[in-house]
Parts: C-alpha cells; sequence; structure tokens
C-alpha cells in the first residue's frame, strides 16, 4: 500500500512538474517513462475542444484538495495529488493539452464554473439532479457516503438514521450536507445540529477533537482516513454500508456541450485502453469503478 | 660486575624507546577515538537543540500563527501574495505580542513565497531572510529548516500552514532565544567530555601499563638471554667468548694507551679426581665454592671467566708480573682453604699460568698459549705460579709444531733409541741399560729428549711415545741377550702412562712377546709422578711390581714426594738425582743427603743408584758410602746398544794414592 502509494507519488509528481512548466507543447509527458505514455492525441478531439481552451493550451478545474486520497495536498502544502489530478493529467494527454487543477472552494465551484472562472470541477463531486440543474456532468467514479466516527465510536452510531440528535460535521455544498438536511425532516424533535465547515478538513478536525460526533464522507476517502496509518488512530467507520451510491462527475457549464463530449470521449479512451483501471488500482479505487463514460448517469446522451 | 652491568644499559635504553614508541601509538587511537567521540556528540547535541527549536516554532505556528491566519476556502497557488487582511494582521499581532513580550520569541515575519514580508511583529516590512537561502527555498517547499545564529539565537524558517487541509500560504520565519537550550546543551557536552575523557584516560593507563609491562619482560628476556649467552650457567662467572670478547677490548685498549697486565690460566689439580671419587654434584659444588673464593680475591677491574671444565681464565689489567703474582699468590691461598665436600675435607691446589701483556704479545690467543704453557710447567715442576719465561725454546708455537712433527715421527720411525750403562758399584761391570729417545730429525739433526719430550708430555703423544720406546728396547734387549749380555733394561714412563687403564697389560703382553723375564725390566717413574699419588697411578705401579717388574722412583730428593708415598709400592730402585751426586765427594750436606737416601733405599729393601756420576771421585764415595749402582758419563754416554762398552769399568787402582 505505502509502496504504491509511494509510486503513484512519484509519478503524479513528474506529471505535475511537466505540467506545470511554461511549455504549451502537447503530449509534453509522452516520454515512455510513463503509464500513459502508450495514449496518444487524439487530434480530432483536441480540433473540438473549446477555443479558449486550445488557445491556452491548458485547461483548467478547480477542487478542494481536503479529500485524499481524491485530491489533497501533498506534503510540501503547495502541490495537489491524488486520483482526480492523476486522471486530469490522463484526460489532458489524450486531448493533447494539459490540465491545471486550482484549489478553491467546493461550496461556488459550481457559481465559478458557470462564471467562467474555471472550465471545469474536478473534486469528487457526486452528480445529482439538482446539480445537474446547474451544470452537466461526466461520470467518472461510482461511490456512495460512509460515516466516519472517532475510533471507538463512543456515540454508537450505527445507520445514517442514528445520527439523529447529534452533531453533525460536514462540508458546505457537499452531497452529504444535503443528505444531513433531508434526514433532519425525518429526525423530529430530536434535531440533529449540522456544523458545515469550509472544507472536509475542517470537518474532520471537528470530529477529532470531539466538537462534532459523525461526518458523513464518500466511500474513498473515508476508506482511506481509517487505512492511512496517520488518521486510522483517530477514525473509524460506523458500518460498512454506503449511503445513497451515486456517480462522481467532472462538472461542466450546460453550454459548453463540446467539452462534455471531448472529457466523455477521452475518458472512453482511458477506461478502454486499461489507463483509468490502473490510475484507480493505485489508489485502492477499483470497486468505485465505472464501466463506461457517461454523462449525467446515461451514455446515450451525447 | 661491572662486566655485566655495562652490557645490560643498552637493553635498558632499548627498553624505554619501545615503551616511548608503544605509548605514543596507543595515545593515537586512543586520543582519536576521543576526538570522534565527543565531535559526535556535540553534532547530535547541536541536532537535538535544531529539533527542539523546531518543535517550538512548530507549536507557534500551529497554535497561534494558523489561526490568527485562518480564512474561509483557499489561497491562490500563490500563496499570500497579496498580503494578509486588515482583520488578519490584527489577529497576527495579538497571537504574537504576548509571546514577544515574554521573550520566547524574538521575532517573528509572515513571507509570501516571493519573500515579501507580509507581517512582523515589529511592524517593519524590510529585513528577513534572502530568498535566494537554502533555508527559505527549503520553507517554500515545504521543508522546516533551523539553524542556530551565534550563540543566543536559533531561526526556524518553515511552511506557514494556515488550515487543515494541510496548504501552505507563505514561509514563517522565526527567531527563538537558544540560550537556555544552548547552555543545557553545554553542560551536557562537559559532562559527557569529563566521563569521556576519564575513561579513555583510564583505558589509556591500562594501555600504557601493558606496554611497559611487555616492555619490561622484554627487556629482561634480552638480559637474560645475553646473560646466559655469555656467562656459565654453573659458576655465574663470564664464559669462554665473554672473556675473549673482554680481554679483546682491554688488550685494544693497551695496545692504545700502552698499558700493562696479565693473562692468567687456572688449572684446578685436583678436580678430576673430586669429580670421580664423590661424583659431579661434587665437583660441581666445588667449581662454584673455588669461583667464589678467587672472586672475592680479585679487584674490581679485574675478570674472572670459567672456561672449560676445570679451567678458570684472569684477566689482570694494570698490573706488572710482580703484581699479578703476588695477587694470585693471594688467590692460591684463598682456593687451598680447607673445603669439606660431601663430609670429605679436602685442600684443592690449583695451578697458575701467567702472561703479560704487552711483554708476551698483545693477541687475546698467543698469551692464553703461553699461560698455558707456563701453567704446564708448574704443574710439571716444584712452583704452582709460573709466569712465561718468554725463551724461544719453550714458544707455544713450537710446541705445536713439534707435537704435529712428532706425531709423524713416530708413524716414520724418525725415533732412535740410545742406552747409557749402570754400573755395579764398587766392581765397575755393566749390569744394565737405560733406554733413552733420540729423535733423528729430518732438518734439525738428532734432537734430545729435552727439544721434545715436555711437548709430548703436555699433549698425551707421551702415551703412544712410550709404547713405542718400550716395544724398541725390548726389541733391542733380545738383540744384546743374543750376544750373551744380561743387562736389565730401564725405561722412562711418564705418570700419564700409569693412569692408562690397561697399561700394565701391555708392559705384561710386550715382555710374552720378546720372551724377556719381568725382572729384566725396570720402569722408571718420577719422583713427582708417584707423588701425584693417584688410586690408578698406584694401582698400575702396585700390579707392575707384583708382576716382578722392577720399579724405580727417577730424581728423588727434587720432587715433594712424602716418604708415606714410598711404603708399600714395590720400589726395587731408588736413583739419587744428579743435582746431589755432583758434589757429593766435597760437600757435607750433600754427603748426608745421599747417605740417608741410600740407607733408606737399603732400609726399603730397594737398590740406590746414583745418576751424573762423572769423576772418580764421586764413584769411590759412593761405593764407600755403599750406593749399589752409578750412571754417569764417567762409565758411559748413551750410545746405540752395540757400541757400549762391555769391559768392566774397574775403578783405576791408586788413582788417589
Amino acid at each position: 500500500m505505502r509502496i504504491r502509494r509511494f509510486i503513484a507519488a512519484t509519478s503524479s509528481a513528474l506529471l505535475l512538474a511537466a505540467g506545470g512548466c511554461a511549455k504549451s507543447e502537447p503530449a509534453a509527458v509522452a516520454e515512455g517513462l510513463d503509464i500513459t505514455g502508450g495514449v496518444t492525441v487524439d487530434q480530432t478531439l483536441h480540433d473540438r475542444l473549446p477555443q479558449a481552451i486550445q488557445a491556452r493550451g491548458s485547461i483548467r478545474l478547480v477542487t478542494d484538495p481536503s479529500y485524499a486520497p481524491m485530491e489533497y495536498f501533498a506534503a510540501d502544502g503547495r502541490t495537489i495529488i491524488g486520483f482526480s489530478p492523476d486522471l486530469a493529467t490522463a484526460l489532458g494527454e489524450v486531448l493533447g493539452i494539459r490540465a491545471e487543477m486550482v484549489a478553491g472552494s467546493f461550496g461556488s465551484a459550481l457559481d465559478e464554473v458557470n462564471a467562467g472562472e474555471f472550465d471545469g470541477v474536478l473534486s469528487s463531486m457526486t452528480d445529482t439532479p439538482d446539480r445537474q440543474a446547474e451544470a452537466d456532468f461526466v461520470n467518472y467514479l461510482n461511490a456512495g457516503t460512509s460515516i466516519v466516527v472517532q475510533r471507538g465510536n463512543p456515540q454508537r452510531i450505527t445507520t445514517f438514521e442514528t445520527l439523529c440528535g447529534r452533531t453533525v460535521g460536514t462540508e458546505k455544498g457537499t452531497l452529504q450536507e444535503e443528505m444531513l438536511q433531508r434526514l433532519q425532516t425525518r429526525c423530529g424533535d430530536r434535531r440533529m445540529v449540522i456544523d458545515s465547515e469550509p472544507t472536509n478538513a475542517d470537518a474532520l478536525v471537528l470530529l477529532r477533537t470531539g466538537r462534532v460526533d459523525a461526518v458523513p464522507v464518500d466511500h474513498p476517502p473515508a476508506a482511506y482516513l481509517v487505512s492511512e496509518p496517520r488518521t486510522s488512530a483517530f477514525y473509524e467507520l460506523a458500518s460498512e454500508v454506503q449511503y445513497e451510491p451515486g456517480l462522481f462527475g467532472i462538472a461542466v457549464a450546460k453550454h459548453d456541450t463540446e467539452l462534455r463530449y471531448c472529457l466523455r470521449e477521452a475518458l472512453q479512451r482511458l477506461i478502454d485502453s486499461g489507463i483509468y483501471g490502473e490510475l484507480l488500482a493505485r489508489w485502492g479505487l477499483t470497486s468505485s469503478a465505472v464501466l463506461t463514460a457517461t454523462v449525467n448517469g446515461k451514455s446515450t446522451t451525447v | 660486575m661491572r662486566f655485566r652491568r655495562a652490557h645490560r644499559r643498552p637493553h635498558v635504553r632499548n627498553g624505554s624507546r619501545l615503551f616511548a614508541t608503544y605509548a605514543a601509538a596507543s595515545l593515537v587511537p586512543v586520543v582519536a577515538l576521543g576526538a570522534l567521540t565527543l565531535h559526535s556528540y556535540r553534532e547530535d547535541a547541536a541536532e537535538q537543540g535544531r529539533a527542539q527549536g523546531l518543535a517550538q516554532a512548530a507549536v507557534i505556528a500551529e497554535m497561534a500563527v494558523a489561526p490568527a491566519l485562518s480564512n474561509e476556502g483557499y489561497i491562490g497557488s500563490a500563496g499570500l501574495a497579496d498580503g494578509l487582511t486588515a482583520e488578519q494582521a490584527t489577529s497576527m499581532r495579538e497571537a504574537t505580542e504576548q509571546a514577544i513580550f515574554r521573550g520566547s520569541v524574538l521575532r517573528l515575519r509572515v513571507r509570501s513565497f516571493t519573500g515579501r514580508v507580509l507581517f512582523s511583529d515589529d511592524g517593519s516590512t524590510t529585513g528577513g531572510v534572502p530568498v535566494a537561502d537554502p533555508d527559505f527555498q527549503a520553507a517554500t517547499a515545504g521543508e522546516s529548516r533551523a539553524e542556530v545564529i551565534g550563540t543566543e539565537v536559533i531561526r526556524v524558517l518553515q511552511p506557514l500552514v494556515a488550515n487543515a487541509s494541510g496548504q501552505s500560504v507563505g514561509v514563517l520565519e522565526l527567531y527563538l532565544p537558544y540560550a537556555t537550550i544552548a547552555d543545557r546543551f553545554h553542560s551536557q557536552v562537559s559532562r559527557t567530555w569529563w566521563r569521556i575523557g576519564g575513561g579513555l584516560a583510564a583505558l589509556y593507563l591500562v594501555l600504557a601499563m601493558l606496554a611497559w609491562w611487555t616492555t619490561r619482560s622484554l627487556s629482561r628476556y634480552a638480559a637474560r638471554q645475553e646473560y646466559q649467552a655469555t656467562h656459565d650457567a654453573l659458576t655465574g662467572l663470564p664464559n669462554r667468548a665473554a672473556f675473549r670478547a673482554r680481554t679483546e677490548q682491554v688488550l685494544a685498549a693497551a695496545v692504545r694507551d700502552g698499558g700493562t697486565g696479565a693473562v692468567v690460566l687456572v688449572d684446578l689439580n685436583r678436580f678430576k679426581e673430586v669429580n670421580d671419587t664423590l661424583g659431579h654434584h661434587a665437583g660441581d659444588e666445588l667449581l662454584r665454592t673455588v669461583a667464589q673464593r678467587m672472586s672475592a680475591a680479585i679487584g674490581p677491574a679485574d675478570v674472572l671467566a670459567r672456561i672449560g671444565g676445570d679451567e678458570f681464565a684472569m684477566l689482570l689489567p694494570g698490573r706488572t708480573a710482580t703484581e699479578a703474582v703476588a695477587l694470585l699468590r693471594e688467590v692460591r691461598d684463598r682456593v687451598s682453604d680447607e673445603l669439606v665436600l660431601e663430609g670429605v675435607p679436602l685442600s684443592i691446589e690449583a695451578a697458575f699460568g701467567v702472561a703479560v701483556y704487552p711483554e708476551h704479545g698483545t693477541d687475546v690467543q698467543e698469551l692464553k698459549q703461553r699461560a698455558d704453557f707456563a701453567m704446564y710447567q708448574g704443574k710439571r715442576g716444584a712452583s704452582d705460579i709460573v709466569v712465561h719465561s718468554g725463551s724461544d725454546a719453550a714458544h707455544p708455537h713450537q710446541w705445536l709444531v713439534v707435537q704435529a712433527e712428532l706425531r709423524h715421527a713416530l708413524e716414520r720411525d724418525e725415533l732412535v733409541l740410545h742406552y747409557q750403562p749402570k754400573v755395579t758399584l764398587p766392581g765397575g761391570e755393566v749390569c744394565g741399560v737405560e733406554a733413552l729417545v733420540r729423535w733423528q730429525h729430518p732438518q734439525r739433526g738428532l734432537l734430545p729428549p729435552g727439544e721434545f719430550l715436555p711437548a709430548a708430555e703436555h699433549s698425551g703423544l707421551i702415551v703412544p711415545l712410550t709404547e713405542w720406546v718400550l716395544r724398541r728396547a725390548l726389541t733391542d734387549q733380545v738383540g744384546w741377550t743374543a750376544t750373551g749380555q744380561e743387562w736389565t733394561l730401564s725405561v722412562n714412563v711418564s705418570a700419564r702412562n700409569l693412569e692408562v687403564p690397561g697399561f700394565p697389560r701391555l708392559v705384561t703382553d710386550l715382555l710374552a712377546e720378546t720372551g724377556t723375564a719381568p725382572d729384566r725390566l725396570i720402569l722408571e717413574v718420577t719422583e713427582t709422578a708417584l707423588a701425584a699419588d693417584t688410586d690408578e697411578v698406584a694401582r698400575a705401579v702396585a700390579e707392575l711390581g707384583g708382576g716382578g717388574i722392577g720399579i724405580s722412583v727417577d730424581d728423588f730428593g727434587t720432587g715433594y714426594t712424602s716418604l708415606s708415598h714410598l711404603r708399600g709400592l714395590p720400589i726395587t730402585e731408588i736413583k739419587i738425582d744428579r743435582a746431589f751426586v755432583a758434589d757429593v765427594a766435597r760437600d757435607s750436606q750433600s754427603q748426608a743427603i745421599v747417605r740417608s737416601v741410600i740407607e733408606l733405599a737399603h732400609g726399603l729393601g730397594s737398590r740406590a743408584t746414583a745418576e751424573g756420576v762423572e769423576t772418580a771421585e764421586v764413584r769411590r764415595w759412593l761405593a764407600e758410602a755403599g750406593c749399589d749402582e752409578a750412571q754417569g758419563y764417567l762409565f758411559g754416554r748413551p750410545v746405540p746398544w752395540p757400541q757400549i762398552s762391555v769391559t768392566a769399568h774397574a775403578e783405576p787402582e791408586g788413582a788417589n794414592r
């Protein structure tokens, strides 16, 4: 596990180092030293990219890097690593552009995309009907929500429903926040106190220090938290159940259909070539794989 | 003693040099180990100090700085490039002023990645570490670095992590007091220094003691080895080699500086006897005692060495012959003090041969040979301390030549026998002859016995020589018997002959071979030989006499024979020495002596024979005194037997009338 992560981190660093350089040369990383080196640039897809992106030579994706192993800060506190940046880099290679991950607030990410500040959101965002009203999603992962509690589970939380009457932490603007708000309506007089924090990390700090009793988190980062040696001493999962399983998607503006098309096609190439599977395996996410690239959960939509 | 010490000193010097080398060699690793340990401990302590500084800085950053800077969401990848908000600056000041006031922080700056000073506790926006500083670069890359500046301050540069997600937004530059850490560190180092230093000093002491002990053992061993190589194990005296070396030194110095001195050889007279009768243990004891006595008698500059079984040598530097002899008299007296061995009281006598340098030579070998010769002269004669006479005839080299030539002479039959007649008194008829050996030397002509007999006696060559004489004389006797002469045959034998086991047997065998009656052979033994009083000689004489062979005591009156020696021996003849005979006609004392010897001989049942009779006057006196036989030029010189005048040497009638 550790070794694998080390390799992952190293290769990510390599990819990002390549991506961070000033050159806009396409496929700059395809030098045979990388597993994505087998991917060739699809010129057709590249040519269908929006003009702004083609001109810039890069796609700017906003992410909230407080969600290991999906997206989070490396030890230097400045580099964003994880499955999402790796996937973005691989997609960029298919499309012949650099993928740039920018740290930003999860809660305001969709608004910023719609305002044109970023080309998309790649931040473990679950594709929900509500969000589909704001953006289109290119689905790349399938996962539900787990409940993270303090190690030893002092509050004896077993199911999602037992959160009623507790103080629960969550990240602002997430599906989990919405799920808690929905649960609140069913709690009756045993109301929850829902503490919405700017980032997932802030919510976990509150859990660690006992100021909240539980934090519902997407399954991949939740599983990572309880297996990572640095954090497993403090956290555990209330149960193995994943609530409301759904698809993670890259959000793009509704009007940006060409970008949506290109990303889906590129993702399909990665799935077909096995690179997608390899990247999942690197981050321990194989069980969350999607079989085909879809848009808003529908494979036929183009 | 001085001799020994002088040789030991170099070992002491070598030993201390070796010890110094050992000590220096073991000092190197000890000092190196100490330096290395101290250095690494110092490094560790400094590293600890830095680690402590880093830990303090981390606590300050997490508990004071991060909360003060906390804002919602993320900061752009450029970090805090745009500066702090007014709210952040206020909370930073509030968070840090306590620490500044208390002195737990000396200075605190918040820097952007580009190096801009975003906050400083003193409000200034200048100063701070250059961006190019490796520590600053490391901090922008997420690494914390601490550095001690001088001895009072520790500077920490670390990434500024402002929120829970671990994003680094800038660089925190902290200056913390280091004095307390440094004090503790210094006291630790000095404590450790004393412990390690003490331990290493003890270790070094052990090493030095080992070195000292080893070198001492080595030098002692070397000294013992050398002592053993140069000393006689039994007596502790210098041995032959050491004596030679020492003598060479002294002689070289004497040649250079013109010194004089004496080389003395000493031989114990009765050592063999003691060894044979009382055993080797007693012999060893005797040698030790004699060595001690001689050592005690000589001076500090003199050297006494044991160079053989019962042979000793002395080097007496700075003495004339007279002084040396005076000293040797004292030595002799001390040596001859009574000594009790195995319950047997003994008096040991020694023969001393003296050679003086530079008079008798300056070569060790030469001096020793001359001393040796002198010593043997002493053994043969009356004096036991003999200084080399310096005569050429007795030159030791000549002796060796003679011995070698004599050996050849025996093989080549160069020796001839002459006979001198013995006549009866008063009638004057020839009654017997004495065989006297001559050497027909190829170069030097006919040599008298005095020229070669001493050499033969000395070398042991006398044994085969006497045998040859006996064999030849008995053969000659057969010759004159055939012509009708009934002369007896007298042959001189040496004490050495008598000491050879089986000599009596040899004589009887020869008599049987030639068919000679035993009473026609007379063996002449010197008084000195009889005086040796050894069992072998006495046994041999008794055996020969018992077989009917005549035994004659030669040169009577000149030796040291105790009369008791004669008692019990089958003596048939006593020959009065020529020294008394020559003036017996006039000197009343000689007359008294000769008369009493004649009487003694008759009393013992022997004949009395006078030697060296040269005048008719003497002959007449002897005849009147009752002497039985006479020998001398008056009756005939030694000649080959056929030339002996067979006519009676009748007294000229009325010659004195």
